[in-house]
């Protein structure tokens, strides 16, 4: 009867627990809103309210410049670990360093940063024909940053005696770069905000690059300048700032200035009267918004 | 009779057990939505921020389109812009059963389910104990294809994939299957891969919102259909037109000059295999990268730990712990990827001379393997094509760089008993 009755509870405890529904976690459909929404999807001729496209409401043409400087104490770069080629790469023991915060030591200058426009009602400068130049030397992207506009030719070198190749996410690039050779490659589609270039081979190398429909793209350079020459003057155009470290969502950048207003995801509005240069003087950098 | 009435009491509290509590229907099989990327919605993933991660009204937001596009596992929906077929979708999706006229329906669900997941996440119960991991659909990345490296894979590369399997993986060969009912399948993987990549870009699309949107996606026909879904699938359409052109392999070509060409370029600085694939061919080169799935729950575990000495607010705090959560549910464990051991003879993506083609042609796709071509010329890929074939024959001597190249063409009988001593 012992034996009984505990079979009794088992079978008890199995049919209820059993068959419960199961729960569905995570988020749920409106299933009603859905259903309208599709009905709208369907329907061909729908209302024609498409996204207003930047409409040239200017005329004439300006520059933006500026000039980063980086506020508090870098810290020591961190050595990369290299074990790959290392007669190259690490030759006569020469150490290469984590390239994604670079402050010139005299003037603090912030390298580097990205600066681009979100959109632009019309462009000035036709398409430069002649390449940049894309190179790596001692197993080591010599641009941080490569930016161009989408359609400009990029000589993408290998000046080392090793063979590498390079990797840009997201794009269709990811090709053998044999030694003392390079290759072309001509951007196709914008980034968006500036994605990684690696280099299989030798898993430490990492650069990034931004490719812009409108070329409107500057990297600021050792002494934390930069400037943005040939924008649509008299009209309203909205900036994003980008940094490799920046702890904002994704490395945008936004600083805390009382004359400009900058929103969380680094990106500033500002109106270029034309033949003028704008400039927006010295843009601290705290090391906070690098995670420093 | 004394054993009669304990029985009869035991049968009648079960039945009466099961009666009042019920075993209810199954709610149907719900798409998950992608947790991971709704919590890090970019490409980047080691730029990622705590006040990036979608809320919940726009995780809602992005389910709610997601429905009205592409409709549940049980009834798919498509819009004539994906340019799928909703008559096959239907025999592959829903649950397992026959149709009036006696035909199976639920091929998916019968077949692929439990490896590749109702969402195509590559999370169905039995992911986390294959290796490699089956594919998760969801970001548009298929590695085996005869298309250039960035482009999808044509509904034949796919077919192919059915039927043969991949060998070397879990991946099994539905050969047995009518060629509707693989049609079905190849056409489902599409449907789930088209609603993964869209989901993708809807979800990073939240970063481009202006502050005046107030964090929700229009949804106009406008902005889904013409600006989200239509790019991701024309794609798909024009990949029968992104087919690599693939040049005859020299005719009276002496075999063993090719082998010993294309053991030149195996080590040499152009083509340079040796540096991931090894000096002995055995893949034990560069082999401590991750391909691109698993690359991403990397990177973002480097993120998190590199938060984990800082000060955080409340609000990060919360995402970090999330973030756990997340991960430990919805990502498989990242691994490393090995280069091929080219020595086995076993090709994942099929071992014609014109698939190892296709492969150093383009590279392969979420993975580290780079592209020749461009580097090395047509029938420079050929050479290395029969110097990598010749590999598993290549018995005789020490393995490494002085040893001799076997010159013996791999004929047809010499692969089949490779295989049987395997």
């Amino acid at each position: 009867m012992g034996l009984m009755a505990r079979l009794v509870g088992l079978l008890l405890a199995l049919s209820c627990a059993g068959c419960g529904p199961t729960q569905v976690s995570g988020p749920v459909a409106d299933r009603a809103a859905a259903a309208v929404l599709r009905e709208t999807l369907l329907s061909s001729d729908a209302a024609d309210d498409a996204e207003v496209e930047a409409v040239a409401s200017g005329t004439g043409w300006g520059s933006l410049k500026g000039r980063f400087i980086f506020v508090g104490n870098p810290g020591e770069s961190t050595p990369l670990l290299v074990d790959k080629d290392t007669t190259i790469c690490s030759k006569d023991g020469k150490k290469l360093f984590d390239q994604s915060l670079r402050v010139d030591p005299s003037s603090k200058g912030l390298a580097d940063v990205v600066v681009f426009a979100r959109k632009a009602s019309r462009v000035r400068e036709p398409m430069a024909a002649t390449p940049l130049v894309f190179d790596q030397k001692n197993c080591e992207f010599l641009s941080p940053v490569l930016a161009a506009r989408v359609g400009q030719p990029v000589d993408v070198r290998n000046s080392d005696p090793i063979g590498h190749n390079t990797n840009i996410s997201g794009s269709s690039f990811n090709q053998l770069i044999p030694a003392g050779a390079g290759t072309i490659y001509t951007p196709d589609r914008e980034t968006g905000m500036p994605v990684s270039v690696t280099c299989n081979i030798h898993p430490w190398m990492k650069a990034y690059a931004v490719f812009r429909k409108d070329g409107y793209v500057a990297v600021s350079a050792a002494d934390g300048s930069f400037e943005l020459a040939n924008l649509p003057a008299d009209e309203p155009i909205e900036f994003q700032v980008w940094h490799a470290r920046s702890t904002g969502p994704n490395g945008g950048l936004g600083l805390d200035q009382p004359t400009l207003k900058w929103t969380s995801k680094g990106r500033f509005t500002i109106t270029i009267p034309p033949d003028d240069i704008e400039d927006l003087g010295t843009l601290e950098v705290p090391a906070a918004a690098l995670g420093i | 009779m004394n054993m009669h009435l304990p029985v009869s009491v035991v049968m009648l509290l079960v039945a009466s057990c099961l009666a009042t509590v019920g075993c209810g229907p199954t709610p149907p099989a719900p798409f998950r939505l992608n947790m991971v990327e709704a919590i890090s919605p970019t490409a980047e993933k080691d730029s990622i921020a705590a006040e990036q991660a979608l809320v919940p009204a726009q995780q809602k937001q992005v389910a709610t389109i997601l429905l009205a596009m592409f409709g549940t596992p049980d009834a798919p929906e498509c819009l004539p812009e994906t340019g799928l077929d909703p008559a096959k979708l239907r025999l592959a999706a829903g649950p397992v059963r026959s149709d009036i006229v006696g035909r199976k329906n639920g091929l998916y669900r019968e077949h692929c389910v439990h490896c590749h997941g109702i969402t195509g996440d590559g999370l169905g119960p039995t992911a986390a104990f294959l290796n490699p991991y089956p594919r998760d659909y969801r970001p548009g990345v298929f590695k085996y294809k005869s298309t250039e490296r960035a482009d999808k894979p044509t509904h034949a590369d796919l077919v192919t994939i059915l039927h043969n399997g991949i060998p070397g993986t879990s991946m099994p060969s539905f050969g047995l299957l009518s060629p509707t009912q693989i049609e079905a399948l190849v056409e489902y993987v599409k449907y789930l891969s088209i609603r993964g990549e869209t989901e993708l870009a809807l979800m990073r699309y939240f970063f481009e919102l202006d502050d005046e949107d107030e964090g929700r996606l229009s949804e106009t026909r406008e902005f889904l259909v013409d600006e989200v879904l239509q790019p991701i699938a024309e794609k798909w359409v024009a990949a029968a037109d992104a087919i690599i052109e693939v040049p005859e392999a020299p005719e009276n070509l002496d075999l063993a000059v090719s082998v010993a060409k294309g053991k030149e370029l195996f080590y040499g600085e152009r083509a340079n295999c040796v540096k991931c694939h090894g000096v002995t061919g055995l893949g034990d080169g560069q082999a401590n990268d991750y391909d691109d799935w698993s690359k991403n729950i990397v990177k973002i575990e480097g993120k998190l730990t590199s938060l984990a000495g800082n000060d955080l607010d409340p609000a990060e705090r919360r995402w970090v712990a999330d973030f756990g959560q997340v991960l430990d549910g919805e990502a498989l464990r990242p691994r490393t990827i090995p280069p091929r051991n080219l020595r086995r003879g076993i090709y994942r993506g099929g071992r014609r001379p014109l698939d190892l083609y296709y492969r150093i042609h383009a590279g392969i796709n979420g993975a580290p393997m780079p592209a020749a071509a461009g580097t090395v010329s047509p029938e420079e890929i050929w050479h290395i094509v029969n110097y990598v074939r010749s590999l598993p024959y290549d018995f005789d001597g020490e393995l490494g760089v002085d040893r001799s190249v076997a010159i013996q063409p791999p004929a047809a009988e010499s692969f089949a008993a490779q295989e049987n001593t395997d």
